[in-house]
């Protein structure tokens, strides 16, 4: 449940989704025909399965960014200092996959890291819960060393514990056109507390089974 | 009674490094105990006349020297956004305040998540209007003292073209000092670094002096951004005041609905607090309220959470562990000393009647100004706002909300945490409406006088002050 429930745009009037497809149609005109074809047999299936009408509204996370109900995505594009790529690699390698710092963030829902470009740029996508603003001075006094062992390696990173941090986040972060989140209402709290009650709830049957 | 007599004179005594004689009596003195006092909230019509009018009352204006054994009576101002503009303060120096504090309290709703019930188009006039310019604030211990302040202040304003009176609200006075619902308030403290007195029982560590005043390292090392020039930032701090009117039918009824014999009533009260009425904490006193432990400010906050890491003494999700959550093992990440407040708040209007439950009960003018004070005292207020009043997930607690200060949607429940299966109430209401808000900058008294000093207009390049 978001805070803004109940403010949400009301649905696309059936003209204003009809003049969308028409307008689809015209692009995928020019398109392979294997894509002209994927069209027309789509429309011809059930269109409200994806016209118009998310479960949750997407809106903003903080200044950059798309929400879906409680989740929000980030997504980042920054250049490489010259040897940051490799730093970063090897830090990454020395990890092979332990991430388990990362969970007492509590917020964080999966991180990636993607080398572009022959190692120019690096690409960073998360997904995580409500806003990261209000958390970024927290993250200062609590991990920022952590945050800056990853970060020093991209361009102009000011440090975890400078005011201009957001700044240079909302620089490289690109907003998704597209964003789908299976459960949008739950956060990575939730989905603990709810796998914990599970098992709970589990035990307690066998219990009673017996 | 100043504070080193509330605690029997025992006061743990620590180095003082901030400039205590510049800085406002109300940053550091404890509110007195019994309380009286008036806001008086100003128009200011003609800079130079506002300006006039400052430069009289700052002589007035007590300092937080010696601020443990000081304060029986005194009197603070505080400007608005809007009131720093009328004063004809430089635009180098209005540019150098932070946005939130710029734009006010009421263009921020959103991010306060001051919605419904709680959005500025329902506040009371003249809250939200940018209309609020200077706020003066007499604190006393007793009626006499508090008339007499009120008379010195008047005679500073009364008959005072340039400068109009747009509200006044007594406040205090209330039997044993309680709040509108009832409850001793105000107990918990941060403890600061520098201002020569150590933690008190249960403060924890002191908190970086940065955090509180301006001009000095913050938690994180660094002083936080300060408004210029130096002579204008150093040594101030921001004020936050938001005025909460109680819906005491609907509490009432509330705990009536949800609670048997008035003992199990005074039970569910402490646990949406956290404290009995009388400001015993629960974790002291588990099963019943202890009045004299309420009033021994050596014990009332002397405890941690560490025996009751599940909430069964102090649920997660009452109104004094969401506001300062201690050693609790949070499901978020969080750095409890970055979100703590100074708190002075004031109570106005009928007292607290058990017995009131109708609907006429909650618009019987009755509330409280929450008074809160931090360096950095806008972002604070709106990651209390988001983060730990109108949502749970911190706590683990789903979409549960402050059931003091929340915004309670339909529906809304709260937990209370009890062995073997806990206690979910289901339908709790919002008890605290939001009728209005204002952000102030609260200035040194060295800024006072050299706003009291500035005899130009803004906004032209040759009366711009120096920059530091």
């Amino acid at each position: 449940m978001t805070m803004q429930e109940g403010t949400g745009t009301a649905p696309e009037p059936d003209q204003a989704v009809e003049q969308k497809i028409q307008k689809l149609r015209e692009l995928y005109a020019d398109a392979p025909e294997v894509g002209k074809r994927a069209l027309e047999n789509v429309l011809r299936k059930d269109a409200t399965s994806f016209v118009g009408k998310p479960r949750t509204r997407m809106e903003s996370a903080g200044r950059v960014g798309s929400r879906q109900g409680r989740v929000s995505e980030l997504t980042l594009i920054a250049p490489f200092v010259e040897g940051g790529a490799e730093r970063l690699r090897a830090f990454l390698q020395l990890r092979d996959g332990n991430f388990d710092d990362t969970d007492r963030v509590g917020t964080v829902h999966d991180m990636r890291f993607v080398f572009l470009d022959n190692d120019t740029k690096l690409l960073f996508c998360t997904a995580y819960d409500d806003e990261w603003d209000p958390y970024i001075d927290d993250f200062a006094t609590k991990i920022p060393d952590e945050l800056d062992l990853f970060m020093c390696n991209c361009v102009g990173w000011p440090g975890t514990r400078s005011p201009s941090v957001k700044d240079w986040i909302a620089k490289y972060q690109i907003a998704a056109d597209g964003w789908y989140v299976a459960n949008p209402d739950l956060t990575v709290a939730e989905t603990r507390r709810l796998n914990r009650v599970g098992h709970a709830l589990e035990e307690f049957l066998d219990k009673i089974s017996d | 009674m100043p504070l080193v007599d509330r605690l029997g004179g025992d006061l743990p005594r620590a180095p003082v490094t901030v400039e205590l004689d510049d800085i406002q009596a109300t940053v550091l003195r404890y509110r007195p105990e019994p309380y009286y006092g008036t806001h008086v909230m100003l128009h200011v019509e003609d800079a130079q006349a506002g300006r006039e009018f400052v430069q009289r009352l700052t002589p007035y204006v007590d300092s937080a020297a010696d601020w443990w054994q000081a304060g029986d009576v005194w009197t603070s101002i505080a400007i608005s956004s809007t009131g720093l503009v009328a004063l004809g303060l430089p635009e180098d120096s209005l540019r150098s305040f932070p946005e939130a504090f710029r734009v006010g309290m009421a263009a921020r709703a959103d991010k306060l998540r001051d919605y419904g019930p709680n959005d500025p188009t329902n506040w009371d006039r003249p809250f939200g209007t940018g209309e609020i310019h200077i706020a003066v604030s007499i604190f006393s211990d007793t009626e006499d003292k508090w008339r007499r302040a009120m008379e010195t202040a008047g005679q500073q304003y009364q008959g005072f073209s340039g400068v109009t009176v747009m509200l006044m609200r007594d406040f205090g006075a209330q039997p044993g000092d309680l709040n509108p619902l009832g409850y001793k308030d105000s107990i918990g403290q941060p403890a600061i670094e520098g201002c020569g007195v150590d933690s008190l029982p249960g403060q924890g560590p002191p908190i970086k002096a940065g955090e509180f005043i301006l001009g000095y390292p913050g938690e994180a090392g660094v002083p936080l951004p300060m408004p210029l020039p130096d002579v204008l930032g150093r040594n101030g701090t921001f004020v936050g005041l938001r005025n909460y009117q109680a819906r005491v039918g609907t509490f009432n009824r509330f705990l009536r609905e949800h609670a048997q014999t008035e003992q199990e009533r005074e039970l569910l009260a402490a646990k949406l607090v956290g404290r009995w009425r009388s400001g015993a904490p629960l974790t002291l006193a588990p099963t019943q309220d202890d009045p004299a432990l309420g009033a021994d400010a050596r014990r009332n906050n002397d405890f941690t959470y560490a025996a009751d890491p599940h909430g069964r003494q102090v649920p997660l999700g009452s109104h004094m562990r969401r506001m300062n959550p201690r050693d609790t093992k949070m499901a978020l990440l969080a750095d409890v000393n970055l979100h703590r407040i100074i708190r002075r708040s004031t109570t106005y209007g009928a007292p607290y009647d058990p017995d009131a439950t109708s609907e006429q009960d909650d618009e019987v003018a009755r509330g409280t100004y929450f008074i809160f004070l931090s360096a950095k005292a806008m972002a604070t207020m709106e990651f209390l706002q988001q983060e730990w009043i109108n949502n749970g997930n911190f706590m683990d607690l789903g979409d549960e909300r402050d059931p003091n200060v929340g915004l309670q949607e339909d529906g809304a429940t709260f937990t209370i945490p009890q062995h073997p299966v806990r206690r979910r109430i289901h339908g709790i209401q919002t008890f605290n409406v939001l009728r209005g808000g204002e952000y102030f900058f609260m200035p040194s008294l060295s800024a006072l006088r050299w706003i009291g000093e500035l005899r130009h207009s803004s906004g032209h390049a040759d009366e711009r002050a120096e920059p530091s």
